[in-house]
């Protein structure tokens, strides 16, 4: 990482320019990933990245550029072209630029037990057949087993022309476990990937036998699956993963890079109903050793707790110092990128939709016939219309409130607006998954969660037609 | 970088090959929103890609920050990881091969600074007046790269190519009645000076306009044509399918396809990295391996799978040149590269006229989950219109379509003649199915 006076030094040389900001954001990136397939390692990889992205303000215009090359002789006409790209360049005494860079230092609220670099290759290689050989031994119907496990640590220091020096170090572990089952012709898989903002401890709390063995239960499921019937139904998403209706449907389009230029759906309605009053929903980059936590976001700011809907209210968007100027409002603590390839933006860190009073039985009440979806893919959605998309990895059908058989092939689609309108139970058991979400600042790490909820009428986009 | 010096201590501390990949790349990028600059982006990256051998098996190592005084340190660090592989399959280094190269056709003009804000200033003004139901124009952008690679083993193999592109893009919102749509379009320009903002506003609306008024049909099976741009992203989306790699390890359907009919006769499926028709055109894949043209699948029998060195080993077969990395961090894995269905006779038009009755998917969303890659079934999101009598009739939106892409392939009536690369390495001409299960109202 560069040096106190160097990196003032810099920011100066930016300001003598139409800027009215400037920031310097340094990363140094180590990351490992470990293969395997049928419980033999097939690779190992390590990446080191470092580098760093230097931004500057005029109003609501941005400039950004980075490099791996953080020195004068490659920095310096980098910092030339964004100003000249920005408008006048100034002279010596031009403008009075001077500044003093402040440390600021925030308590650790993610602090790493076991540091994944300190441990041999081989006992990490351990952990991932532990839980290769759970899932082979889960049903003799399994055939093979894939395992990633991957380890990253990120340190960040973020200077800016305000005077502030805050650094972050951010370390994470997942593991990746994909089964697969035959019987016959018939060949099916089930997958789980549960992570942290943890070091290898986590892997004692959450044993990876579990992690095997859920995604053999999950394929196992699927070789008796019968093809998903379409139309529109009522839905019961149940928790953990299943979040990602959430994530799609409403997270991304309370991010300020679609608000702030009044390309979200949901531009304008601060204080609006958007939702069924028994939703309330929160993003909240603070919980300890989450996958989706930081100490500060990648602006600098402390990462913080944000209620964005309370009893089917919107109250908060999700907001970066950037779209806060264009939206007249401060930054949440919400801007995260990838890496220092990438300019920052309003980001999701953890989000999920709070519990709820409900039982989880009491979801199937009344449902004549209706689809479970246990275990979701991922989605996308298309922030201006609102339309999104998500598959089921694992879903049930219902019928007279009973759940009957597995379906396979099912993906539900609708609108942000009116999904959260037609959510009509939630259950009280809240678990939180793990994934990468992607964004114009990259693929960032991010949790989505919710307790299990019904909504009411949803399209299922299946094979099966009657 | 002293590379002989690591090759020669690489082979003093155990590894018995060193290869060394160098990724440079250098962008510039314009952004333009509400009648001014909305971002200016410039960067340079230089990151390098160590894979070592030791005793047939490969390890790699990305760095960014490479110093000559740690190469003992960062060459241990790859023996541990190589040692630690307990697969059979083995890796080699390649050694030099002759090939004819080929030079691609594209010629860039490099625009100004100045030229660029002008033309998309023209542009965000011309898609304006396009039309009254232009709610915004939400984003017009120019992006620029060039990249270079440069590869170096232990064997004697010194392989380097450079590449430009030069993209323009746009983005629109309309609105009629409350409901709103959005269109985005892009193109690579090699003259920007040449390009007409009104074409550009023109192409932009036009996918934009037509979404409005778009509404569910009644689901049920239908017969299909999926638009070009539909059947690339879902074709592209699952050529691992011919992955030599997963097809070893029993993880592709087509693991034991060889020689038998997979798709219907009129598919016929090539992979060819030199085709000069392409934006990327490679000479040699990312181990330095001459790539070539293969017929994957002719009249829709599957003979033959894409292979790197270490895929090819396994299965007891020749690398087809398809070593291709995700970045210049990653290891080389099997990708295809220039891969198309070829083209059949009938233009859009005729393909409706052909189909009478049914539906025209012009796009899908969801791709990157909505798919299992192990047994092909998806069920995704999609965009369109009704086709009634031979001619277009409403649009269809918040539908689905899914299905086996494998029974899907079998169900072709035509295949269309409008196959266009634009900016992809995977391309299909528009084809069309006799039936395909929809859901919706």
């Amino acid at each position: 990482m560069l040096q106190k006076e160097t990196l003032a030094r810099y920011l100066s040389l930016c300001l003598m320019s139409d800027a009215d900001f400037a920031e310097i954001y340094e990363e140094e990136e180590v990351s490992e990933t470990l293969s395997s397939l049928n419980a033999e390692v097939e690779s190992v990889n390590r990446t080191l990245k470092s580098g760093a992205g230097i931004r500057l303000y005029r109003g609501v215009q941005s400039v950004y550029g980075y490099t791996n090359h953080t020195d004068d002789e490659h920095l310096i006409p980098m910092i030339e072209d964004l100003k000249a790209a920005l408008g006048k360049v100034y002279g010596h005494g031009e403008k009075d630029v001077s500044l003093t860079l402040v440390p600021v230092e925030y308590e650790n609220n993610n602090p790493v037990k076991i540091d994944f670099e300190s441990v041999p290759l081989a006992d990490k290689a351990e952990l991932i057949h532990r839980s290769e050989r759970a899932a082979k031994a889960y049903d003799p119907r399994i055939v093979k087993t894939q395992g990633r496990l991957l380890n990253v640590r990120q340190s960040v220091q973020i200077s800016n022309s305000e005077g502030r020096l805050v650094g972050d170090t951010r370390v994470r572990t997942r593991l990746m476990i994909e089964a697969y089952a035959a019987e016959g012709e018939n060949f099916q898989s089930g997958g789980y990937n549960p992570g942290a903002g943890k070091g290898l401890e986590y892997w004692e709390e959450k044993s990876p036998e579990s992690v095997g063995e859920e995604a053999a239960r999950s394929a196992i499921v699927m070789l008796a699956a019968k093809d998903c019937p379409s139309g529109k139904m009522p839905v019961v998403i149940d928790n953990e993963f299943g979040g990602v209706i959430f994530h799609e449907a409403c997270g991304h389009s309370l991010e300020a890079t679609g608000v702030a230029k009044n390309q979200s759906v949901f531009a304008g309605k601060l204080g609006q109903k958007i939702a069924a009053d028994c939703v309330s929903a929160v993003d909240d980059g603070t919980i300890p050793g989450a996958w989706g936590s930081e100490n500060v976001d990648d602006e600098g700011n402390p990462q913080r707790r944000r209620v964005l809907i309370e009893n089917g209210i919107l109250k908060s968007y999700m907001i970066d110092r950037l779209n806060g100027r264009r939206m007249g409002m401060e930054s949440t603590g919400s801007s995260r990128r990838q890496s220092y390839e990438f300019e920052p933006t309003s980001r999701m860190s953890n989000t999920f939709i709070c519990a709820g009073t409900d039982s989880f039985e009491s979801l199937f009440e009344g449902i004549e016939r209706g689809l479970y979806a246990k275990k979701m893919g991922g989605g996308s959605v298309n922030p201006m219309t609102g339309e999104f998309n998500f598959s089921v990895r694992e879903g049930y059908l219902i019928e007279n409130g009973k759940i009957t058989y597995p379906v396979k092939g099912a993906s539900l689609i609708g609108t942000g607006q009116e999904i959260l309108l037609n959510i009509d139970r939630v259950s009280d058991n809240l678990e939180r998954g793990q994934g990468m979400c992607g964004s114009s600042s990259g693929s960032i790490p991010t949790d989505v969660g919710q307790p299990a909820i019904r909504v009411s009428s949803i399209t299922v986009g299946g094979t099966a037609n009657e | 970088m002293n590379k002989q010096k690591w090759i020669a201590r690489a082979g003093e501390l155990g590894a018995q090959g060193l290869e060394i990949y160098e990724g440079q790349s250098a962008e510039r990028s314009v952004t333009w929103f509400g009648g001014q600059m909305d971002s200016f982006g410039t960067s340079s990256v230089l990151g390098t890609s160590i894979r070592a051998i030791v005793d047939g098996k490969a390890a790699n190592l990305a760095l960014e920050a490479v110093d000559d005084e740690k190469i003992d340190e960062t060459v241990s660090l790859l023996i541990e990881q190589a040692k630690l592989i307990s697969s059979k399959d083995t890796d080699e280094l390649r050694a030099p091969e002759a090939t004819d190269e080929v030079k691609s056709r594209a010629v860039w003009v490099k625009p100004s600074m100045t030229q660029i804000r002008e033309k998309l200033a023209a542009i965000e003004e011309a898609i304006k007046a396009a039309d009254p139901r232009v709610r915004q124009v939400t984003e017009i952008g120019w992006q620029e790269s060039e990249d270079s690679r440069e590869i170096t083993n232990s064997k004697g193999l010194h392989v380097f190519d450079a590449s430009r592109s030069q993209v323009l893009y746009a983005g629109v919102a309309v609105e009629e009645n409350g409901e709103v749509k959005d269109g985005f379009r892009v193109e690579v320009v090699s003259d920007l000076a040449k390009i007409d903002p009104a074409e550009i506003a023109k192409k932009t609306l036009e996918n934009a306009v037509e979404e409005l008024g778009s509404r569910p049909i009644p689901s049920g099976q239908y017969p299909v044509i999926f638009e070009r741009r539909a059947m690339t992203s879902l074709f592209g989306a699952l050529t691992d399918m011919f992955s030599g790699d997963l097809i070893g390890k029993g993880l592709s359907p087509l693991k034991d396809a060889a020689d038998t009919a997979i798709f219907s006769e009129k598919i016929t499926v090539v992979d060819d990295p030199k085709n000069l028709d392409c934006l990327s055109v490679a000479n040699y894949d990312d181990e330095g391996c001459p790539t070539r043209r293969k017929v994957l699948v002719d009249g829709g029998v599957f003979r033959q799978a894409l292979h790197n060195t270490k895929s090819a080993a396994r299965m007891g077969t020749v690398s087809t040149g398809n070593g291709f990395k995700s970045g210049y961090a990653s290891a080389p894995s099997v990708r295809p590269m220039n891969c198309c269905i070829l083209p059949g006779e009938k233009s859009l038009d005729e393909l409706c006229a052909e189909m009478g009755d049914g539906l025209v998917i012009t796009r899908l969303a969801g791709l990157h989950a909505g798919l299992n890659h192990v047994t092909t079934d998806f069920s995704l999101q999609c965009f369109g219109y009704l086709v009634k009598d031979g001619k277009r009739d409403r649009g269809a939106a918040l539908i689905t379509v899914a299905g086996n892409f494998l029974d899907l392939m079998k169900k072709v009536v035509s295949v269309g003649s409008d196959l266009d690369w634009e900016y992809h390495t995977v391309a299909c001409p528009s084809i069309f199915f006799s039936s395909c299960a929809i859901a919706g109202e």
